[in-house]
């Protein structure tokens, strides 16, 4: 953001580096130490694009390349429009996010740690990364993209800035990514699940698509019920995709199968009397309404007023 | 006070005049599916508030209107709900490429100089690296 000016806040940086560097990071000193089964030594996803960042444009730039990997066209100059703010000089994390949705992709949000990075290179889907290169009071924002690792060298490999394969000690990347919150992003289509995917947060980063793409999050919502064919939200979420895309056979069956998996899901039984009614079986979509208002819960007044609807109508 | 007031009605205008952030999944009767995953009712108009509110604040940091709409669109109600309490607070990625390189060129020379990494011919390691 600001341009660094005086030999002085060079010089802080150098020592401030210094303390940071020379001691090895937590996370990745306890990797090498454990060496969790099934991480490989190394990985490097050579064929991962990359694209000189401009200006201030390392998020469009390291967008762009992750959604070029992902199979979508787009390059910084088409992702400006969609995620840099002119006044701040950069890009926000959760504008990141929805730009990769407004790509149909699912925006997923890694879990804070070193390993699930370096599992998603090792399956070979590079991560976008926000880094503070330099000091808490004294923030360098940066968003490059990793691309591999080798943990015997204990390097990390990334896209960033204006160097194309950039070798950074991995304790020294972990400083610089603690100082962001290890905040890392993948972008992936709706048929790939990632590798240290959680159904919770794999479900949500659905459910953000599903507003903008349904066609999408329906096959996100099939790709994580592939995984977790018993989640309700992924089942409640295949039904209102498709309900969205006016398929209410679709959106019946899907709800039709989380009633009877969770019979208890006052939700469930309410999508699926709406559906019906909508389909027109009247005496189903009754029984169901019914069956959601005698379950109640904190959306009581909705499911009253499904019930309402469905007894209004001729 | 009054800037707040401001944010508010340019929230509802926005929402009026340009039906944003209106969910488009969002029926009568269906129970949405970011509900059902936050296992809370949200407040439908909080959330459009929200939205306008983003919007605003997009247009004033340099964003184009029609940009803003958009891009407000893609959030999900948390982003968005984020956004409107805090957008000044969060960061925004975006340095420099100049510092970029003169900060990594620094990071570089310091492992050099520490043993971790060999990069630059002329530096001579502190310790032996291991």
């Amino acid at each position: 953001m600001h341009a660094v000016s005086t030999p002085a806040a060079a010089g802080v940086f150098i020592l401030a580096v210094a303390l940071a560097a020379g001691c090895a990071a937590p996370q990745i000193s306890s990797l090498i130490e454990r060496r969790p089964v099934g991480l490989p030594q190394t990985a490097e996803i050579t064929a991962a694009p990359f694209f000189p960042q401009e200006d201030y444009q390392c998020g469009p730039a390291s967008l762009a390349a992750a959604l070029v990997h992902a199979g979508r066209e787009a390059t910084p100059e088409s992702l400006l429009p969609q995620v840099y703010l002119p006044a701040r000089k950069g890009s926000l994390q959760a504008e990141m996010l929805a730009a990769a949705r407004r790509h149909r992709l699912v925006a997923y949000a890694l879990a804070p740690r070193m390993e699930d990075l370096l599992r998603e290179l090792a399956a070979g889907t590079p991560v976008l990364v926000l880094q503070n290169l330099a000091l808490d009071w004294w923030p360098q924002w940066h968003y490059a993209v990793a691309i591999g690792y080798d943990l015997d060298a204990r390097q990390i490999v990334l896209r960033s800035g204006v160097t194309r394969r950039l070798s950074m000690s991995l304790d020294t990347f972990e400083h610089t990514w603690a100082r962001s919150g290890h905040w890392a992003m993948l972008a992936l289509p709706a048929d790939r699940l990632p590798a240290t995917a959680t159904e919770s947060a794999y479900v949500s980063a659905v459910a953000s698509l599903e507003r903008i793409a349904p066609a999408a999050a329906r096959q996100g919502y099939a790709t994580a019920l592939a995984r977790w064919p018993r989640s309700l939200a992924a089942q409640i979420g295949l039904g209102n995709a498709s309900y969205a895309m006016r398929d209410l056979t679709g959106a019946a069956a899907a709800y039709l199968r989380a009633t009877s998996d969770h019979p208890e899901s006052a939700d469930a039984w309410n999508n699926l009397a709406q559906a019906l009614h909508d389909q027109g079986s009247r005496a189903p979509a009754l029984a169901a309404a019914r069956r959601a208002v005698s379950l109640g819960g904190p959306r009581l007044p909705a499911y009253r007023e499904t019930l309402d609807g469905i007894l209004r109508a001729p | 006070m009054t800037g707040r007031f401001r944010r508010v009605v340019a929230a509802l205008l926005i929402v009026c005049i340009g039906g944003i952030g209106a969910p488009l999944q969002v029926q009568a009767g269906i129970v949405s599916t970011d509900t059902v995953v936050a296992g809370a009712e949200r407040e439908r108009l909080t959330s459009l508030l929200e939205r306008g509110d983003v919007s605003a604040q997009l247009r004033t940091l340099g964003v184009d209107p029609a940009m803003a709409r958009d891009r407000v669109a893609a959030l999900s109600d948390a982003e968005a709900a984020q956004l409107a309490a805090q957008l000044d607070g969060l960061p925004a990625g975006g340095s420099d490429f100049l510092t970029v390189a003169l900060i990594v060129f620094l990071v570089l020379l310091l492992t050099d100089i520490l043993g971790y990494t060999k990069i630059f011919p002329f530096t001579r390691p502190a310790a032996t690296a291991k």
